[in-house]
């Protein structure tokens, strides 16, 4: 089980990344943290005949808050992440969502945009990004340009990105002044498993209580992260008082096509979500009653 | 063949100079270029842990590494944590006394995400050790006895920081 | 030789029973083991196999001119090029019970069997290149249907090997019997069902390998080896290469786990060490994981269909176990046939059944070979133990009660089951009760009651076994023991054993220790290398410490014996009135009058005029301990689970032990043996499974479909130990095997009992759990 041979490049700016994706094109890949790439190389199931290496690269390991944003860099480790007072404090939910990612070893190499690039429709950050309404900064030979995660994602393990781009940085809007309550859950095989299903919530109250912003994506559902938009609409506008959160679910899970494998038939997997999506829900809710203007 | 690179790794304090094509991974140049055999291969793709080394005192995958992008760092596996004279480190001697190892195959990735774990979190609840021990498999113990031996090694461990602070 | 019992007359046993810490540690602590892997040879070449994408096909044509031309490949092999070179493939237990299947070759040469068969050996500088080379050859297939499922193989035209005119390997049935008839005939209450288990499998963690090297000068042949049985590899050889077995040293220093796995020589080994010798160059195989999950071999695909008769008080009056078992295309040599046997010799396990009767079948399908694994035949324990909870779920009868109302008692000792297995100091009704009483079975129903109310499902399970440890099949059935004590008093003593995880380096020399009376710090054990021991059987089937350990009793006695007439030569006194402390040699009751240990042996050696007339000088004593029949040990085992009905996940709440293996050497080696093998069970229900697809392609070839059991997902064992001595010396009973035989079935019952309904199949992962609740009428 070893990598079939391949050439390094070792690029210090975005752009040289860049050129270095004009040059190689479909011969090359990005290397970042190498969690999920390596074991693919290993296995001899993709090949490239580059690697662009971008940990040389400045500017791609920060995390920074601006006022209603924070800013990360695509090759910040998940495990910086972790860590990160900023997000701990202003991004909680990113916090725990990373928590779930494989083990603390893996997550001290993967980063957030290899993740992010992956696509893997069974991972954490590609339904957080797309809950909570993450922009992609992306860099190509035109410039740069900003891809909202509702367009980023497109199938199995494939983006909006082009050949020749390369995901620079990750933005999250931060609810701060908000009465806004977030949450993610999934069930796995084992702790650090990929998930056999998960969900996303990110709820915001009126000072009245009543629910004005929703909401709630899924991993594991479909070939991407999945938002359930005819969910987020029957909740929006409404008192959680009022709501039957469970039928809801259930009608929302009853509508969903995920995967049939070893691990989970598609039956179970709408099971799983039937409850997920409840809970998810439920405690979004809950924490946005909790939470105390910032 | 891609061409071979020079790479300086810096390994228990040794330096070292390898010469070593860019897809070899870290483990297979610390086995077969520094001559380091403790830390051991078992699946090559990340899931056992067998191969679990400290880059920059971060626990890591060293089969999910390549040797070329070690350079710089400082690395440290399970040859380089007892003593010059021998004594184990408290984490080994905790194995030592719960018989925390059966086959011994495991034990240097167990022992190695151990250190960092504890180096982490003096103090971990029961389900945090079991948590942070899931990304290492062991097939003998069933894992008993390697929970009994963190636990001898953390209180350890606590005992030797709060002497030191005296 | 007379059989002892621990400790020796004359010594008080100092570390038998005791946990102490193992000589192993201080190196595998360190990184300091020497595994198979870190070994390297001058001059040594890697080697790395093309395996067959199909699970049936015929090879129509090889093309490795590309392959071979590849800067650092030295070799391509296929096996036209390799398998003229092997004399005979067979296990020496194939030898001895007669060949079952078709002939072994090392590389596939017309046809491949099953996904992962080994094709073309490819040997070149690194194994990087070596795979580099793979991706370059030119093989062409013809693909064939493939034979996939033991349950309809045999209706099954297509043939998985066309020249043995069947699918059925083999099969075995108990002398007709009419009281059986009878029996069934007359019963009240007859329960039967088919209960099944899934395929899943060893893996260890250090996977299979060897280093081979050909010395042509001497004509000898030297291989490094992960093996449980190094003088078994070695014999095995003599027939593949057909030179003596003089000529062939076989090493095994660390070894990284077995479970059966490294007890028999692999197709692809054979042709590592048929290369090595074409070659002339030191030869490495380290199999990747990959490899060892595809094609390391494969266990427990299998289904009893179990009848069992009652009469009006729930007493067992006739059981018939009716076996099958998927054994794929090219099981290990020899395995087989003798385990579906013992499956139905076991089954009537620790009840009493005056008749009982069994058929077995092994199934040939285009799958991965069957080979032992830890605990073959205890598909026996896991059908009779589910089939005790379904049958007491039925007659509407505690399943405790059940068991206890049948459970074979002291009072019946010595006892003799319907199978013929001949049981003696047991306490299987004791490890019942202490089970019963530890986990508190009363209280249990009432927190059962009270969780239904409040939603939650948590179930009991039990499991009752009887173990056949140290069975007496072939090599297996006889160990030796050669103790050396050297000019300085320290002792080396030579083992048969394979040391690979069970700690013999330390158990041996608590008795050697012991039965000496010496320090513990002055024995060394030594196995691994056929040209340092004699021969002896390996380590496997749960027998290390019954003959290893009767052999280093045996032959530790008779060294005594010496030491002490020697003694009693230079001290003037009688040799009965010897004793021995510590190294220290004196007449009872006046112990400042005495001989170093050391001395004696510095004399023994450097002084034979001094010794009595007609003594030989030196000190060394080999005793060869041969089975007495099999060693049967019992255990009982109880589990709690809760089943979490939004994820159908099984969180095991408590896990209760009740083991019997006689004298206890080292506590903590016992209950690490427990213990590895009860977390194997749990993993095998709740986790782990082997699959294919209905074409025979591997579904499962890497640890993140094949799901080993992690820390967080087991539970803490709780042990309450009983220690009924054996008859044989040192009163030991094995204990390898038993925990992975008993947990199983007690999972599978705890979580019915949760659900309350009957689980006749597994594996019991969550999804599948959901789906035989959800289809299941509801109870």
């Amino acid at each position: 089980m070893k990598c079939a041979p391949f050439r390094v490049e070792l690029p210090s700016t975005v752009d040289e990344v860049v050129a270095a994706l004009v040059e190689h094109g479909e011969d090359a890949k990005i290397l970042a943290g190498g969690q999920s790439l390596i074991p693919m190389l290993a296995m001899r199931l993709a090949r490239f005949d580059v690697l662009i290496d971008v940990h040389h690269v400045d500017g791609l390991a920060s995390i920074q808050l601006d006022q209603n944003t924070i800013r990360i860099g695509s090759r910040v480790r998940q495990s910086e992440i972790e860590r990160s007072d900023v997000i701990k404090r202003h991004l909680p939910v990113l916090a725990e969502a990373t928590a779930l990612i494989g083990h603390f070893q893996i997550r001290n190499r993967g980063t957030i945009g290899g993740s992010l690039v992956h696509a893997d429709p069974a991972a954490e950050y590609p339904a957080v990004a797309l809950a909570l309404g993450a922009t992609f900064e992306v860099t190509g030979p035109a410039g740069t340009r900003v891809i909202p995660a509702a367009d980023f994602f497109l199938g199995y393990w494939t983006t909006a990105l082009t050949d020749d781009e390369v995901l620079v940085a990750i933005h999250f809007p931060i609810p701060e002044g908000k009465r806004v309550g977030m949450t993610v859950k999934e069930v796995a095989r084992r702790h650090g498993d990929f998930a056999l299903a998960g969900a996303v919530a990110s709820i915001g109250l009126d000072p009245s209580g009543a629910i004005v912003e929703t909401a709630i994506a899924l991993f594991s559902a479909a070939d991407q992260p999945l938002r359930l938009t005819e969910m987020e609409a029957a909740l929006t506008g409404h008192s959680p008082d009022s709501l039957d959160i469970p039928a809801l679910s259930a009608a929302a899970a009853a509508g969903l096509a995920p995967g049939d494998d070893l691990h989970g038939s598609a039956d179970f997997r709408r099971h799983l979500f039937r409850h997920l999506i409840a809970d998810v829900a439920a405690e979004a809710i809950t924490r946005a009653q909790e939470a105390t203007n910032v | 063949m891609s061409e071979d690179v020079e790479v300086r790794l810096t390994v228990n304090g040794d330096g070292y100079r390898v010469r070593v094509e860019p897809r070899k991974t870290l483990v297979d140049a610390l086995r077969e270029d520094c001559n380091l055999t403790g830390t051991h291969i078992g699946c090559e793709h990340g899931v056992c842990g067998a191969c679990t080394v400290l880059v920059d005192d971060r626990a890591v995958r060293s089969c999910l590494m390549f040797a070329y992008q070690a350079e710089g760092t400082s690395i440290r596996t399970i040859e380089g944590l007892a003593d010059a004279d021998g004594t184990l480190h408290p984490v080994q001697a905790a194995f030592r006394e719960a018989h925390g190892l059966q086959c011994g195959f495991c034990t240097p990735g167990f022992v190695m995400s151990i250190v960092a774990l504890l180096d982490e979190n003096g103090a971990p609840t029961p389900q945090e050790v079991r948590e942070g021990l899931s990304g290492n498999l062991c097939r003998c113990t069933g894992y008993q006895t390697i929970l009994e031996a963190v636990d001898i090694a953390a209180a350890t461990l606590r005992a030797t920081s709060l002497e030191a602070t005296r | 030789m007379s059989a002892t019992t621990s400790p020796p007359a004359g010594a008080t046993p100092r570390y038998i029973g005791q946990a102490v810490a193992r000589k192993e540690d201080p190196r595998l602590l360190t990184g300091q083991g020497e595994y198979v892997d870190d070994l390297s040879l001058q001059g040594m070449l890697h080697v790395a196999f093309a395996r067959s994408p199909h699970a049936s096909a015929l090879i129509r044509s090889i093309d490795a001119s590309a392959a071979k031309e590849l800067e650092g490949v030295r070799a391509v092999l296929t096996g036209a090029d390799l398998n003229g070179d092997a004399h005979e493939m067979k296990s020496s237990y194939e030898v001895l019970i007669g060949s079952v299947g078709p002939v072994l070759e090392p590389l596939a040469s017309a046809r491949v069997k099953y996904v992962g068969d080994p094709v073309v050996m490819v040997i070149a500088e690194s194994r990087a290149i070596a795979e580099d080379a793979i991706e370059l050859l030119e093989i062409e297939y013809d693909p064939q249907t493939p034979v996939i499922g033991y349950e309809t193989s045999l209706a099954n035209e297509t043939l998985v090997h066309p020249e043995m005119k069947t699918n059925l390997a083999s099969v075995l049935t108990s002398e007709p019997d009419p009281a059986l008839d009878r029996a069934f005939a007359n019963a009240v209450h007859i329960v039967q069902e088919t209960i099944r288990q899934h395929r899943y499998i060893n893996v260890p963690m250090e996977t299979r390998g060897l280093i081979a090297s050909w010395h042509s000068g001497r004509g000898e042949m030297t291989f490094y080896s992960a093996t449980q049985l190094p003088n078994e590899f070695r014999t095995f050889t003599t027939r593949l290469l057909a030179i003596p077995e003089n000529k062939i040293r076989v090493i095994a220093r660390d070894v990284g786990g077995g479970f059966g796995q490294k007890a028999f020589v692999g197709r692809e080994e054979a042709a590592v060490l048929l290369a090595a010798k074409r070659i002339g160059r030191p030869l490495k195989w380290i199999e990747d994981r990959w490899e060892n999950l595809v094609s390391a071999n494969h266990a427990r695909e299998e289904l009893v269909h179990v009848r069992i008769a009652f009469d009006a008080d729930y007493r067992i009056t006739a059981v018939f176990c009716d076996h099958e078992e998927d054994i794929g295309a090219l099981p290990a040599s020899g395995t087989s046939l003798t385990t579906g046997q013992m499956v139905g010799m076991m089954f009537p396990g620790p009840y009493k059944i005056p008749h009982a009767g069994y058929s077995t079948k092994m199934i040939w399908t285009n799958t991965c070979g069957r080979l032992p694994y830890r605990g073959p035949w205890m598909m026996e324990t896991v059908a009779r133990e589910i089939m005790i909870d379904i049958a007491a779920r039925r007659l509407g009868i505690d399943a405790l009660e059940l068991r206890r109302r049948n459970t074979i008692t002291e009072a019946d000792m010595p006892y003799t089951s319907a199978t013929g297995m001949s049981y003696d100091r047991l306490s299987i009704d004791r490890t019942l009760e202490k089970v019963a009483a530890g986990i508190d079975f009363e209280a249990f129903r009432i927190e059962q009651g009270e969780a239904r109310a409040a939603g939650r499902l948590i179930g009991i399970g039990l499991s009752h076994l009887v173990e056949p440890t140290a069975a007496a099949g072939g090599s297996f059935g006889i160990e030796v023991a050669n103790i050396r004590m050297q000019p300085s008093g320290y002792v080396d003593v030579y083992v048969g054993t394979g040391n690979h995880g069970q700690g013999t380096e330390t158990t041996m020399a608590q008795i050697v220790a012991d039965t000496l009376g010496i320090e513990y710090e002055k024995v060394f054990v030594h196995d691994g290398d056929t040209d340092m021991v004699p021969f002896g059987g390996g380590s496997g089937a749960s027998r290390t410490a019954v003959l290893a350990g009767a052999a280093c009793h045996a032959a530790g006695a008779e060294l005594r014996g010496k030491i002490v007439q020697l003694a009693a030569h230079y001290l003037e006194a009688a040799p009965e009135d010897l004793e021995i402390n510590s190294g220290k040699i004196s007449v009872r009751g006046t112990p400042t009058h005495f001989l170093e240990m050391t001395e004696v042996a510095f004399k023994a050696y450097n002084d034979s005029p001094s010794l009595p007339p007609g003594m030989s000088p030196g000190l060394e004593a080999t005793a060869r301990h041969a089975a007495d029949g099999i060693t049967f040990a019992n255990a009982t085992h109880a589990c709690i689970v809760e089943v979490d009905p939004k994820t159908y996940r099984v969180k095991v709440l408590r896990y209760l032990v009740s083991s019997d293996c006689g004298v206890v050497i080292n506590p903590a080696v016992v209950e690490g043996q427990i213990a590895g093998g009860v977390i194997q069970g749990i993993g095998g229900v709740l986790f782990e499974h082997f699959a294919y697809d209905e074409n025979g392609n591997p579904l499962t070839t890497t640890f993140m479909d094949y799901l080993l059991p992690t820390a967080a997902d087991v539970p803490t064992i709780e042990y309450a130990h009983l220690e009924t001595p054996a008859k044989g010396p040192g009163g030991y009973k094995g204990v390898g095997e038993g925990g992975a035989i008993a947990s199983p079935p007690a999972i599978v019952n705890a979580v019915a009992d949760a659900l309350g309904m009957d689980l006749p199949s597994q594996p019991l992962s969550p999804s599948l759990l959901f789906a035989m609740v959800n289809r299941a009428p509801t109870s």
